[in-house]
Formats: structure tokens, C-alpha cells, sequence
């Protein structure tokens, strides 16, 4: 189990409360799943990918993610429509876990910009963490 | 009020090598080490993994009347059991059974060991060794029975993988000998020196240990008890033993996944308050040949032999690796009619279908293909069904095909013939 002070979490992306971070990529955002959710998920054996095309609001549900532990949601941070998918996750879902920073898992262009602005900063999730 | 939470002698030692851990039975356990769940469960499966089982309790019963109580309590007929010819349990060897309430529910599955004559030792799950005493003590009456419950108080680890002998060949006095005859369900030693039995398996430096050939992987393998001051210097010396022949530290998320590849219960889940009927487990109940009958009354059997709500549990593979949340699951027919609940949904890491039929890693006769793991487990249904029958696992979001099977992860190891795993 790694302790709050050994996660690698990136300065310049923004993070929810759902685990997940949101990056920006030109005019996209990526989004994957954070070291603390790769940690505590164990094994990620199976992404569930939506189509490309598909829209979705903020915080609706895009996909699942199956790992030895549970089958978990995964939230769009921000709404959008769904422009790329990783599919080098559907062969090596466990990129996941060896390199969950690296690892989207998809390309949405958002529908409202402010929705990544108000996502928590590095800081902010740390402290989220610390509880 | 919850107790608070127990660690076993091993718990530093799974801290310090990177383990996810979890509450299992109010015992702080490993779920998973950092090689992960899935590397845990391949290795079981083709190599060893080593099993921190202290939190597993255990029950002596000793006196002139110890079998008369267990005949009572415990539901495998003891004085017809071992082997096809059904002969009496023996000193050396031990069988698998339940403990039923007068309703024919599960208070909790066993593994009832003969130790000497009149002593006899009960392993059942973690924080079962209080209620399985209590169970035992509220039925002696006044009988000559003395029962004592080891909960914490006895230091207990699993080898398990076709390694298992190989690995233990190197930390025992006379391996030829302890592993010239060995069969399943049979054991060896003794955990206390004071026993007759405890010269007959000894490590290197005197120690003696109980080796048992059981255990919940389904593959080949020891459950090893021994005392609880030396737990944690036998865990060592089997992972120091065990690295060259792959033997990996595993935690609690693959012994589950492998449990349920292999068509074994989970007490509390898969066996429970319902009554203990219409399972793939009819092998613990003392039927005789015809299976018309019990060979013995006992605590529960009449409730079994007048069921009036039968529910039928069945093991289920399904055809790629997706799994459901069990809580609030359904199953549902072809129609779509809800017929039952799932009591277990995980994934056999180690198995992958090829034209419809099961191959496990080490099938002998696996065609050319990419194994990536099955969902399985088990569901409880209304109606009486046949292996080979679809139906569907719902969890309200997810909807998953699956197979009523009889088996799950072919090629398992645990039976195989001692002579070929040294």
C-alpha cells in the first residue's frame, strides 16, 4: 500500500474527488485515474471503453473499470464528447497500474471549459487524501 | 461493539513488503502484495504462493466421548469417510464437513483432524473458534469432553502450488521420508512436541510443524500449523526456500480467486443461515452409496430431510473476464424472470475458453490461445437446472452471460499423485 507521500501525482493536472485526473491536451482533455485509485484497486483487468461520439455531462458515468477488487464507475469530470480512446488499454488494461499518469483513457472535448477550472488542484487532492 | 481490529505474527512483515491490506473477520490482513492479485494467482496455479492463515481459528476436543460429540455436531459420518470404501477417520487423516444449526444452516464449515485417539482438532474460519466451542460445549452434556479453542494461539500458514513439496523438501528432516506417501486429506507431525506424532515432521533446526495436505487453492499444497511464537521465522524461511522455485507472497483477493476457480464455498457467502442442501458440496454430508439417506442422525439432518423453500447453488463460469458486484445482483433466466442471487462473482485469472470449453494454463492439451481469465462463482437459484444451462448476472447496470457449470478451472493440481510433485 503506498503511503500518501509516495504517490506520483503531477503538478499540472487537475484532479476529482472520484479519483480521476483530467489533463489538457491542445484543445482535449485526458482523462485517466490517479496513483492513489490504481493503488487501491489492485489489478485493473478490464476497461470498459463508451463509443467514440458519445457525449456525456459532467459527473455522468462513461465507462468501467474492472479490477481483482470491484468493478468501479468511472465519472467524466468534465462534460463533453468522448473524441479518442486509449486502445492500448484494451490489450494492457494494466498500464493502469504501472503507469496510471501516463495512461488516459480517454480524449473528451469539453463542453464547457470553466468544469476544468473548477476541478481540485495537486494540493487540493493531497488534502482531500490526508482527510 | 466492535472489537478491535487483531494482526497476526505476520503483520509487520506484510507492511514491510508492500501489502494492500484489508479487514477479514476483524483480523487486518494482505490483500495483495505489490507484484498484484493476478501474479499471485498464475503462480498458485503453475508455481507456489505462500498463504498467511493465523487468522483461521482452531478447536481441540479431546476425551472419551470427543467422537460421540463430533458425530453429533459435525455433519461427515466419522466412522464412514476415508476414501471409496468409506472407512472409519484414522489418526493421520482429517475431512472436510459442516457444523449445522437445527434448522440444517451453516454455522460454519470444518476440518476436523484426528490427532490421537480421543483428540481430535477442528480448524474453521477466522473468529469461528469462540462459537464452535460454545456450539460443542451447549451439546456435551455430560459427557467426558474437554474442549479448548486455540483462537490466536496457534500459528498457521499455506503452501500451496505444485512447488509446495519441493520448496518444503529444503526446510524439513527427512524429506524422503515425510514425502514418500502423502495423500490428500492425509497429514503429518504434530505442532506441539508433546504429541506422539510430532517427530514424524520436524524442520531443520527441531521445530515441529503439523503438515496437512489440504488446502483452498484447488491445487497441490500443505496447510502448515505450528506454534505461534515460531510463525513468523517458518514464514520466512518457506519465501527464503521459495524463490527459486517462484514462490510468491499472496494475500486474501487471489486465495478468493482461486477458491472459487477451484468450486470451493466461502462460509458466510456461498454457505450459510439457509439450510445446507441442493450444493455442490453434498460430499460433506454422511449420505450413503445410494445417497437415498443419512449413515448417521445429527445436529441439523432432519431439518435437511424435510425442506419445504429449496433453493438450488450452482457453480457458473462466464465467457471473458468481466465480473458483477454481488450486492443487490439478480440472476435472470433467458426470459429475463429473476431467478435467484449471486453469492460469488470473481475472476479465474488463470483460465480462458476456446471454442466454448474451459483450458486452464497448464492444460496439457490447450490449443493455441490468449488467456486472459473467466468470471465464476457461484449463484443460488429457485428452480433445478443442468450444467451447460445459460443465464444472466445483473447488477442493475452490468448484465453478464454466464454457464451453469459442474467444474470451473480444469487441470487443478490438489489431487494429484505425491510421487510426481517431488
Amino acid at each position: 500500500m503506498k503511503e500518501i507521500n509516495e504517490l506520483v501525482l503531477p503538478e499540472d493536472y487537475k484532479y476529482t474527488a472520484e479519483h480521476e485526473w483530467v489533463k489538457k491536451d491542445g484543445d482535449t482533455l485526458q482523462i485517466g485515474i490517479t496513483d492513489y485509485a490504481q493503488d487501491q484497486l489492485g489489478d485493473i483487468v478490464f476497461v470498459e471503453f463508451p463509443e467514440i461520439g458519445d457525449s456525456f455531462d459532467k459527473d455522468e458515468t462513461f465507462g468501467t473499470l474492472e479490477s481483482v477488487k470491484a468493478v468501479s464507475d468511472l465519472f467524466l469530470p468534465v462534460g463533453g464528447e468522448i473524441v479518442e480512446i486509449n486502445e492500448a488499454l484494451e490489450d494492457e488494461p494494466e498500464l493502469l497500474n504501472s503507469d496510471p499518469n501516463g495512461a488516459w483513457i480517454v480524449k473528451i472535448k469539453p463542453s464547457d471549459e470553466s468544469e476544468f477550472d473548477s476541478l481540485m488542484s495537486k494540493e487540493a487532492y493531497l488534502n482531500q487524501l490526508k482527510g | 461493539m466492535q472489537d478491535k481490529v487483531k494482526a497476526t505474527k505476520m503483520h509487520e512483515w506484510h507492511m514491510s513488503n508492500g501489502a494492500n491490506m484489508g479487514n477479514f473477520g476483524n483480523y487486518d490482513m494482505p490483500l495483495w502484495y505489490p507484484k498484484g492479485a493476478k501474479e499471485e494467482h498464475l503462480s498458485v496455479v503453475t508455481a507456489a504462493g505462500l498463504f498467511d492463515t493465523s487468522h483461521m481459528a482452531a478447536v481441540t476436543v479431546t476425551g472419551e466421548h470427543a467422537f460421540d460429540l463430533l458425530q453429533l455436531c459435525f455433519s461427515k459420518d466419522l466412522n464412514s469417510c476415508i476414501g471409496k470404501s468409506k472407512t472409519p477417520i484414522e489418526i493421520g487423516k482429517c475431512v472436510y464437513g459442516v457444523f449445522l444449526d437445527e434448522e440444517g444452516g451453516v454455522i460454519d464449515d470444518a476440518i476436523v483432524y484426528k490427532l490421537e485417539t480421543n483428540i481430535y482438532m477442528i480448524v474453521v474460519n477466522a473468529a469461528m473458534g469462540g462459537t464452535i466451542a460454545a456450539t460443542l460445549e451447549s451439546k456435551k452434556e455430560n459427557n467426558i469432553v474437554m474442549i479448548e479453542d486455540l483462537t490466536d494461539k496457534l500459528g498457521k500458514m499455506d503452501v500451496q502450488g505444485p512447488n509446495s513439496a519441493k520448496i518444503l523438501s529444503k526446510i524439513i528432516k527427512n524429506p524422503e521420508k515425510v514425502f514418500e506417501s502423502f495423500g490428500y486429506f492425509n497429514f503429518k507431525g504434530h505442532h506441539n512436541d508433546a504429541s506422539m506424532l510430532s517427530d514424524d515432521v520436524r524442520l531443520l533446526d527441531g521445530t515441529p510443524i503439523l503438515l496437512s495436505r489440504t488446502g483452498y487453492t484447488g491445487e497441490f499444497g500443505f496447510e502448515i500449523f505450528v506454534d505461534e511464537n515460531k510463525t513468523l521465522e517458518l514464514w520466512e524461511k518457506i519465501i527464503e526456500a521459495g524463490a527459486e522455485f517462484d514462490l510468491v507472497p499472496c494475500g486474501l483477493a487471489s486465495r478468493d480467486s482461486l477458491r472459487a476457480g477451484a468450486v470451493l464455498p466461502l462460509s458466510h457467502q456461498d454457505i450459510g443461515s439457509w439450510p445446507f442442501s441442493n450444493n455442490p458440496w453434498h460430499f460433506a454430508l454422511p449420505y450413503n452409496v445410494t445417497i437415498s439417506d443419512f449413515t448417521k442422525d445429527f445436529v441439523g439432518a432432519s431439518a435437511l430431510k424435510n425442506i419445504k423453500d429449496r433453493k438450488y447453488t450452482y457453480p457458473f463460469a462466464g465467457f471473458d473476464l468481466r465480473k458483477i458486484a454481488t450486492e443487490n445482483s439478480k440472476v435472470l433466466d433467458e426470459s429475463g424472470n429473476e431467478i435467484g442471487t449471486v453469492l460469488t462473482c470473481a475472476t479465474d485469472m488463470a483460465i480462458g475458453r476456446s471454442d466454448g470449453k474451459i483450458y486452464s494454463i497448464t492444460s496439457p492439451d490447450k490449443p493455441e490461445m490468449k488467456i486472459k481469465g473467466l468470471c465464476c462463482g457461484f449463484v443460488q437459484i429457485n428452480t433445478l437446472t443442468k450444467s451447460g444451462q445459460t443465464i444472466y448476472l445483473s447488477d442493475g447496470k452490468r448484465k453478464l452471460k454466464v454457464e451453469i457449470r459442474s467444474d470451473v478451472r480444469p487441470d487443478r493440481t490438489a489431487r494429484k499423485r505425491i510421487k510426481d510433485m517431488i
